[in-house]
């Protein structure tokens, strides 16, 4: 899918607020970050109990 | 602008104390995306870009070592010649804690002029709270928009000159993609 304009926009909009906001970004951010690797341990952790999921884990990061 | 421990993010974590084992071994800097993300860039990642300078065998199991002493593994092998063959035939490694699967360390070896530039001219910058050495901001910029090209990239790219405006040399960005067109890409755009 191609991104439109709003999506760098978006990235504009927040690059701005961590501009001007240097204290009260790192919270929001935070958050956003570490969700996804939770997210994504829960998922991996899954897998790799799977037959052949640790061989899979190692095919997917080696993409 | 030091982040408070509650500030720092899973990433931040792994990455310092990944590095406070790499330092005691050689030069390296962290590379890409993670320059954006510790500055707050809001896209997920699962592995952080290292280029190390370029060791011998045998310096560089001295590392490997001391990564496995320290709670890390290689997702290659554990055999420090296996990973190394991977490393000198410029191949990427990863690493990770033991028994994680993320985030992941990929570290490579300085492969040409560029690499060698990147590692000269690192930096250390406070914005991102960490105390670690970064690829410079003119190379992550030249690098994301002339090379890279994605749009996450060019997105990464957007993020650090709002974040950095004023702050960095545009003169150094052309002059960097003016090498990474001669070094990397036969003279082509």
């Amino acid at each position: 899918m191609v991104r439109d304009k709003s999506h760098m926009e978006q990235v504009e909009r927040w690059a701005n607020f961590i501009r001007e906001n240097p204290d009260k970004w790192k919270k929001q951010h935070k958050k956003f970050i570490d969700a996804q690797i939770i997210m994504s341990r829960r998922f991996y952790d899954k897998l790799s109990k799977t037959k052949k999921g640790r061989k899979k884990i190692i095919l997917l990061r080696d993409k | 602008m030091k982040r408070e421990v509650s500030d720092k993010t899973i990433l931040d974590e792994f990455v310092e104390d990944f590095v406070k084992v790499v330092e005691r071994h050689c030069n390296y800097i962290v590379v890409s995306g993670f320059v954006a993300i510790a500055h707050g860039r809001s896209r997920g990642t699962e592995d952080i870009d290292m280029i190390l300078e370029k060791l011998s065998l045998k310096d560089f199991d001295k590392l490997h070592v001391d990564l496995l002493k320290n709670g890390f593994e290689c997702m290659q092998s554990g055999d420090s010649k296996v990973i190394y063959d991977y490393l000198i035939n410029v191949t990427s490694v990863r690493y990770v804690r033991e028994g994680e699967f993320l985030p992941e360390m990929e570290i490579k070896f300085a492969k040409d002029e560029i690499d060698y530039y990147q590692l000269a001219t690192k930096v250390k910058l406070p914005l991102s709270g960490l105390d670690i050495w970064f690829s410079s901001i003119e190379m992550n910029i030249a690098f994301k928009e002339e090379y890279l090209k994605s749009d996450k990239d060019l997105e990464d790219a957007r993020h650090l000159r709002i974040i950095y405006k004023d702050k960095f040399s545009e003169e150094e960005v052309n002059k960097i993609k003016k090498d990474i067109r001669r070094v990397r890409m036969n003279g082509k755009r």
